[in-house]
């Protein structure tokens, strides 16, 4: 899918949102869109979603299902979560019964089984956001738009982003992110493009300079002392968290772009597992609680 | 395409907001058939008239319930096309049965009468001139109560304007000696010519008068839509 010198204001007169914008995305390929606050990532993602029409210029290529999760979900409808999915696929051109299948697995995958039967204005913030989520993926995405997908969602749903992209990157899609919280460190292999003063420029290729999370758990005596050592081993500490319950390993550690250089977490840990602790032999050195009562700072190199 | 067009009847059902132009609508007519009974035909080309803003304005409510995210991901599932047509046939939709209503109505108050003299035309011609100028005046008024969207003026002053705007330009315009009948839908004309005989070609230039008007204004609505999601 390419944009090829589109330009867009929203008002007649108005100033221009995106000038001689030209960018271009292939099947299995990510983008992250970063930028500043109202600086148009909103504006390119809706562009490149069809939500938009460029005032100059236009989009080719673009994928014929296209699944848009916006930065809200309009959830002032008088529905409850199963019958806007459901009424959602059906207008995707799903057929009855595929469309009910898809209704169950994308509410069953993202624990929305309990607010099923419940109205959306009902919803708390993550809960619609996850609706949201949902109704994109009913149908599978040829190009996925996600504009600030992890805002509000709780931790097990934000691990289910990345989750959720690499499977529209397995099959073929293309997958459009913006976000503004540094959560898209969470993919690694994305092509960043920054959006700044109506320009969108992209970032050289990463590659070794790429950047990955790694989660781990220490005592929640030393988590100070750990995150000094950590930093001073040149780590970039992202958050400190409790971690009650270790969730389960989300990923195969086959996967290649799991593959953290090595260093990063030198001493703290075996690197093979992003995103998610692991509870294996090779956490030993760090996390002390049985069970994993204590904290696990993230870092980042 | 479909199966939006039932999401959005369902949410404008849903809502209640429905209940506001239906309210209204029953009130015009019941002030227009509270005065004695009348033949059908001529009835009804009053009623035609009388509902037109009731339907332009029950358009606007129907486009304008759902949220314009929402409005948004429909577009971005049917494409821009499909989302606009589908919000027009469900409003169709929606007035085809304000139309019902308005059909059977007078005939539960009495407000009309069977032929009585030697010169009324028969039950049946009445009935059908009826729903022939209602059915003139529910694409005008879908396409007015498009052009009075949100999604196209953008705030509720605007939106009011366009609807004033429009169903005091078709009774005015309408007036017979109008200055420029054809900036209207035929609504009054149609009115006045079931007062009388109607004669075949009268019949045809008034349909393709109706359905010229809303065809231009259903032009503006979607050009307006083209750069509004």
């Amino acid at each position: 899918m390419r944009l090829e010198g589109v330009w867009l204001r929203y008002q007649r007169r108005g100033p221009w949102v995106l000038r001689e914008t030209d960018v271009a995305i292939g099947p299995g390929e990510v983008a992250v869109v970063l930028g500043r606050n109202g600086v148009g990532k909103s504006t390119l993602l809706q562009l490149a979603a069809g939500v938009l029409r460029p005032t100059r210029g236009r989009v080719v290529d673009r994928p014929a299902a296209v699944g848009w999760v916006p930065e809200r979900f309009p959830a002032d409808q008088p529905f409850t979560v199963g019958a806007y999915l459901a009424a959602m696929a059906r207008v995707a051109g799903l057929p009855g019964p595929e469309a009910d299948r898809a209704v169950r697995r994308w509410v069953d995958r993202l624990g929305l089984m309990r607010f099923h039967g419940v109205r959306l204005p009902e919803l708390s913030k993550g809960t619609a956001q996850k609706v949201g989520l949902a109704q994109a993926l009913l149908r599978p995405p040829g190009l996925l738009v996600l504009d600030e997908p992890w805002e509000g969602l709780d931790a097990a749903a934000r691990d289910l982003v990345p989750e959720v992209v690499d499977e529209v990157l397995a099959e073929g899609g293309t997958v459009l992110v913006s976000d503004h919280r540094g959560e898209t460190v969470r993919l690694p292999g994305a092509r960043h493009w920054s959006v700044a003063d109506g320009t969108v420029t992209e970032a050289a290729p990463s590659g070794a300079a790429a950047t990955v999370v790694v989660e781990l758990s220490v005592p929640a005596a030393g988590v100070a002392a750990a995150v000094a050592r950590l930093r001073a081993d040149g780590h970039h500490v992202l958050r400190v968290r409790d971690h009650a319950v270790p969730p389960p390993a989300t990923r195969p550690v086959s996967d290649s772009r799991l593959a953290v250089p090595a260093g990063p977490v030198s001493g703290a840990g075996q690197p093979g597992e992003r995103g998610r602790p692991d509870p294996g032999p090779g956490e030993a050195p760090l996390s002390g609680a049985a069970g994993g009562s204590g904290s696990a700072p993230e870092v980042a190199r | 395409m479909i199966a939006l067009v039932r999401l959005r009847l369902a949410g404008f059902l849903r809502t209640g907001r429905a209940l506001a132009p239906v309210l209204a609508g029953l009130l015009a007519l019941g002030v227009l058939y509270g005065g004695g009974r009348a033949q059908p035909a001529e009835a009804y080309g009053v009623s035609a008239v009388v509902l037109f803003p009731v339907l332009a304005w029950q358009t606007k409510i129907l486009l304008d319930v759902e949220p314009d995210v929402q409005r948004r991901l429909a577009r971005v599932v049917l494409g821009p096309a499909r989302e606009r047509a589908a919000g027009l046939l469900a409003a169709a939709v929606a007035g085809l049965g304000t139309v019902a209503v308005a059909l059977v109505f007078p005939w539960l108050v009495g407000g009309v009468t069977g032929p009585t003299g030697p010169g009324d035309r028969p039950l049946a011609e009445g009935l059908a001139l009826g729903l022939w100028a209602h059915l003139l005046a529910l694409p005008a008024a879908v396409a007015l109560g498009a052009l009075a969207c949100r999604a196209i003026t953008r705030s509720a002053g605007y939106g009011v304007a366009v609807l004033t705007l429009g169903g005091v330009g078709a009774l005015v315009l309408g007036l017979s000696g109008s200055v420029a009948p054809w900036l209207a839908p035929p609504v009054l004309p149609t009115a006045r010519a079931l007062a009388g005989p109607l004669a075949a070609p009268t019949g045809l230039l008034l349909t393709a008068w109706a359905l010229a008007w809303a065809a231009v204004v259903l032009a503006g609505y979607a050009w307006g839509r083209r750069s509004r999601a």
